[in-house]
């Protein structure tokens, strides 16, 4: 393959990212005098000025098309491997935002004592760069390479803590995984026997065309790859491993997977289905559509049996992920960024205050150990109530509301009614999921109420993401207007 | 734009924020102070929005009227907004924050902010046990401003957000300070309640969404313009998702279920909340939107809708006849009463539209009160068994159990009162429904809701027969109490005034709503 021209700016924010991870792991390695507290401080700060810095390099790129890598193809436009457009800069701004908020969370007398820090914030730039590969990534090659990079540092990244369940939740994923990458490798060779190409614009030109007898081929093929995104993003009968990886796995690892590694799957899916292996009309969108109900039905419907904090919002992430396959299996790439910003800021902020209240409460796992936290904590009860409102889309999260109906809307205009039921019928098991929680936070207050001074970078992530949010409630144009 | 409505939605949202921003150790006797101000201060802006609805405004509309005879005949429930903000909110989803009122609107904006005002004059008193009175009077003021919202959104989307806001402070409200005595019942009853709502107006979303997809706007004011044609297909499926989803809130039979309980459970000022205010949502719903958006798929379902709500009347009486908890079986009536209101909208013929919309003012009127008297009966007694409560409360409190039969009169429709001339009406238009409809099946239906009638006036005198009369020394007192006390009586003041208002001078309303 011969690379004619690229677009440097387009990799601007992967390879800053890439030296940023590189210069994050020489400092620790190098870093002999000075506290401990000094050296997290200075990690931090370096990471969160790299990734502060892709943000605004991003958002001064609205509206830009910029390709690299590309050649001329024998037919047709140019094709090109990373392309820096109005949805990769969406996808982008929602992955750095998520990076940011997990570096927050992580930061020193946050993050728990026996985690080594340079490895883990080199670790979360490294998944970062592959993530946003990932969401530009316009050929299958790539496509895979990036989703390497996204997964191999969050395995290393849960089993970071070494302890028993930490080992155990690694393994878990990592041998998932594997499985999934093989499964993708697989359809992907198919993909390339039957059409030639790996450029995803060459498939979705070339498919129409196909020899009627490799149209079952190119199907089957198709369904591998997207069951392989299915794995990595825990749709449903591909979640097992997610609920024991999430509760396993530190907090702000946890927080990480939930927000960073789960939109870079999704990206990838968007990135996939509308630009190459299911164009419009294609059959592999009804597959999808599937998924999306019955994800989307198993994982609320698994959250309400739930009782501990972490595990209800990993089940319930598998919920949320049903909705956000909704509107990427019709194509409609703004609802699912839109969908997609909102659920990483919340999130972020949900895991933020499980995050305070684990570290303050020994074996405070439970969603009893929250009762009455309106009254005592007011300020992180409030605003965890209103995460989770959010999450369920209901005033006044309308942030989460909005988003939700411009899924709706989507899945309405596609024509796929039933689809748009089951949405409404998931839309109050959603509820009666995250009620539960709030029903805890609004009684008066346990034997022992949870008051506890706050760490100030705790409570600067969590008030940032509540103050997203409450501006995303009340302009949710914005979040519409992330991706074009 | 209109500052004054603008204001009537904001201003209780912003004092429900303040109460929560004051210090917890302010007292509850404060919040209540505060809550009573500001509701009060929204009942007198709805009287000026009203006053300034009706005014005659300049010459000009005689001139024109005179120039081009009397207006066209129109769709009921047509908006002819007034008082309009119209701006443009989220433009990717065709989403505008549209407001205005009309003359169908507006009493349902004062009856909400006269019923919320005497709510919060009602707990400077007497209060949930529960406590934490400060959080009960802010989210009353959410809700008022939710329900406004409602009734003044001119917008589909916006109907449905405010539609929403409500659910989770009603929620709230049963949740933490429902039936002290049922913890377990309260919660289950609060749940069941929310879900159920949140499915309705999921499904209701569905439909908007559908009509968007026809007709291309979310606007109401365009879509009364332009409704959707047609009485088959799509058109038809998002009226019998917009039905269901409204029939939920309503409730009409058989997705009354969440009622009950909800109403049973829920302190005094959620339950006259509940009936007096929230049903309503459900038939304003049905008569702003399902009317005039589409008007020929509302036709094709109109005699499914008017053979539920007759169902639902006559159901609703049988099963208030088995009630022994006073407070279940006004929740039952109002399933009754609620059937009636569905019935007038069904007919789609301007005297059972106007029915309709006077039984749902009479309505919250009166199930208010009644709410508001089987609140008073409750607290004196800790219980709303009537089995516990024993008989002959004649004897014991007078006053409070004569108002309770006047309030059970005036629900059961006798003429006179209020509740007479929506019924009347309702069944007159059953009797004349529009011209699409297949006039036999209404015939039947009237009858059979005369009958309900019948049966309504049944058991409400069952209910005066089995809890105020009787030989006193057979029924001793049980509980130490007072009767009616002094802010009971100025609470309930206004609702009996404006039921023997209502039932006297029906035209003060009706004469708004000539539809033809």
């Amino acid at each position: 393959m011969t690379i004619t021209w690229t677009d440097w700016q387009a990799t601007a924010v992967p390879l800053l990212l890439a030296l940023g991870a590189v210069a994050v792991l020489l400092i620790d390695g190098f870093w002999r005098t000075g506290t401990k507290q000094l050296k997290h401080t200075v990690i931090t700060l370096i990471t969160g000025g790299v990734i502060l810095f892709g943000l605004v390099f991003v958002m001064s790129q609205r509206d830009a098309f910029k390709p690299a890598f590309c050649r001329t193809a024998v037919e047709g436009p140019a094709e090109c491997s990373l392309v820096l457009e109005p949805l990769t800069i969406g996808l982008w701004a929602v992955l750095l935002i998520g990076g940011l908020g997990v570096v927050g969370l992580s930061a020193y007398r946050l993050l728990s004592a026996d985690i080594p820090v340079g490895e883990y914030h080199f670790l979360l730039l490294s998944a970062l760069v592959g993530a946003t590969v990932l969401a530009g990534a316009r050929d299958l090659a790539t496509v895979v390479i990036a989703l390497e990079v996204v997964s191999l540092p969050s395995f290393a990244m849960v089993a970071l803590r070494r302890d028993r369940r930490g080992s155990e939740a690694a393994l878990k994923a990592f041998l998932v995984s594997v499985l999934s990458t093989a499964v993708m490798l697989f359809g992907i060779s198919y993909l390339y026997g039957v059409t030639g190409s790996l450029y995803l614009q060459t498939i979705a030109t070339r498919m129409p065309g196909i020899d009627p007898d490799l149209r079952r081929v190119a199907f089957a093929a198709g369904l591998f790859v997207i069951v392989g995104f299915g794995f990595k993003i825990a749709a449903v009968p591909f979640h097992g491993w997610l609920p024991d990886t999430y509760s396993g796995a530190p907090v702000e690892v946890t927080a990480f997977l939930a927000v960073v590694s789960k939109s870079a799957g999704v990206a990838g899916l968007l990135v996939l289905v509308t630009f190459g292996v299911a164009p419009s009309g294609s059959d592999l969108r009804i597959v999808v559509a599937i998924l999306a109900a019955v994800t989307m039905t198993v994982g609320n419907l698994a959250a309400l049996r739930q009782v501990e904090a972490v595990r209800l919002l990993a089940w319930s992430s598998i919920g949320q992920v049903g909705f956000l396959l909704a509107p990427l299996a019709v194509g409609d790439a703004q609802a699912v960024v839109a969908y997609l910003a909102a659920y990483v800021v919340v999130t972020l902020g949900a895991f933020g205050a499980v995050a305070v209240v684990q570290r303050h409460r020994p074996g405070g796992l439970f969603l009893s150990d929250y009762r009455g936290m309106v009254r005592s904590e007011p300020g992180l009860g409030v605003a965890l109530v209103f995460f989770l409102m959010v999450l369920a889309g209901l005033p006044p999260g309308l942030a989460g509301l909005f988003t939700k109906f411009a899924a709706f809307q989507a899945v309405i205009d596609a024509h796929y009614g039933w689809l748009a039921l089951v949405m409404a019928l998931n839309v109050m098991i959603g509820l009666a999921v995250y009620l539960r929680w709030v029903a805890e936070l609004f009684r008066l207050p346990a034997d022992d109420p949870f008051s506890v001074n706050i760490e100030s970078p705790a409570v600067g992530v969590i008030s940032l993401c509540a103050g997203a949010a409450v501006v995303l409630s009340i302009l949710p144009g914005t979040l519409f207007a992330l991706a074009g | 734009m209109s500052l004054l409505l603008i204001a009537l939605l904001a201003v209780p949202a912003l004092t429900a924020a303040v109460l929560w921003a004051l210090p917890a150790g302010t007292g509850d006797r404060v919040a209540a102070i505060v809550g009573s101000v500001v509701s009060g201060g929204v009942l007198v802006g709805s009287a000026v929005l009203w006053w300034d609805l009706v005014r005659p405004h300049c010459p000009c509309t005689y001139r024109l009227e005179s120039f081009l005879g009397p207006p066209p005949r129109t769709l009921p429930g047509k908006i002819y907004a007034y008082a309009e903000t119209d701006i443009s909110w989220i433009p990717e989803l065709d989403v505008r924050f549209h407001l205005g009122i009309d003359t169908i609107s507006m009493p349902l904006i004062a009856l909400t902010a006269l019923l919320v005002f005497l709510c919060c004059l009602y707990s400077l008193r007497i209060t949930p046990r529960a406590g934490r009175t400060r959080s009960l009077i802010a989210l009353l003021l959410i809700i008022e401003t939710g329900v406004i919202g409602t009734f003044s959104a001119l917008d589909l989307v916006l109907f449905f957000l405010f539609f929403e806001v409500v659910l989770i402070p009603m929620w709230l409200v049963i949740d933490i300070w429902g039936d002290e005595h049922d913890r377990a019942g309260r919660r289950r009853a609060a749940t069941t309640f929310v879900l159920m709502t949140v499915l309705g107006s999921a499904v209701m979303l569905l439909g908007f969404l559908l009509v968007h997809r026809q007709a291309g706007t979310f606007d109401l004011e365009v879509l009364g313009e332009n409704p959707v044609a047609g009485g088959h297909g799509i058109a038809l499926v998002a009226a019998v998702l917009i039905a269901v989803g409204l029939a939920v809130k309503m409730p009409l039979w058989p997705l009354h279920i969440w009622l009950p309980d909800a109403h049973a459970k829920a302190p005094t000022v959620g339950s006259v909340l509940l009936a007096g205010v929230l049903l309503k949502l459900g038939s304003y719903g049905m008569i702003r939107i399902l009317l005039p958006v589409l008007p020929d798929a509302t036709a094709t379902i109109a005699p499914y809708l008017a053979g539920f709500s007759t169902v639902a009347i006559i159901a609703g009486s049988l099963a208030c006849l088995a009630q022994t908890d006073v407070k279940r079986l006004i929740a039952y009536s109002s399933v009754g009463h609620m059937g009636f209101i569905g019935l007038g909208i069904a007919t789609m013929s301007p005297e059972g539209l106007a029915g309709a919309l006077y039984a749902n003012i009479a309505h919250g009127i009166i199930t208010g009160l009644l709410f508001f008297l089987a609140g008073g009966i409750k607290d004196r007694h800790d219980t709303s068994d009537l089995r516990t409560i024993g008989r002959a409360l004649y004897a014991r409190l007078p006053r409070l159990s004569g108002l309770l039969t006047f309030a059970c009169l005036a629900s059961l429709g006798l003429p006179g009162l209020a509740g007479f001339w929506g019924e009347m009406l309702i069944l007159l238009g059953a009797y004349h429904p529009g011209d699409s409809l297949p006039r036999t099946t209404f015939l039947v239906l009237m009858v059979i809701a005369g009958l309900g009638a019948v049966l309504t006036a049944a058991y409400f005198l069952r209910l005066i027969r089995q809890l105020c009369q009787g030989d006193p020394a057979d029924n001793p007192a049980t509980a130490f109490a007072v009767d009616v006390s002094r802010i009971e009586l100025i609470t309930w003041a206004p609702l009996i005034v404006l039921t023997v208002l209502l039932g006297l001078w029906p035209f003060t309303l009706l004469d708004y709503w000539t539809f033809s």
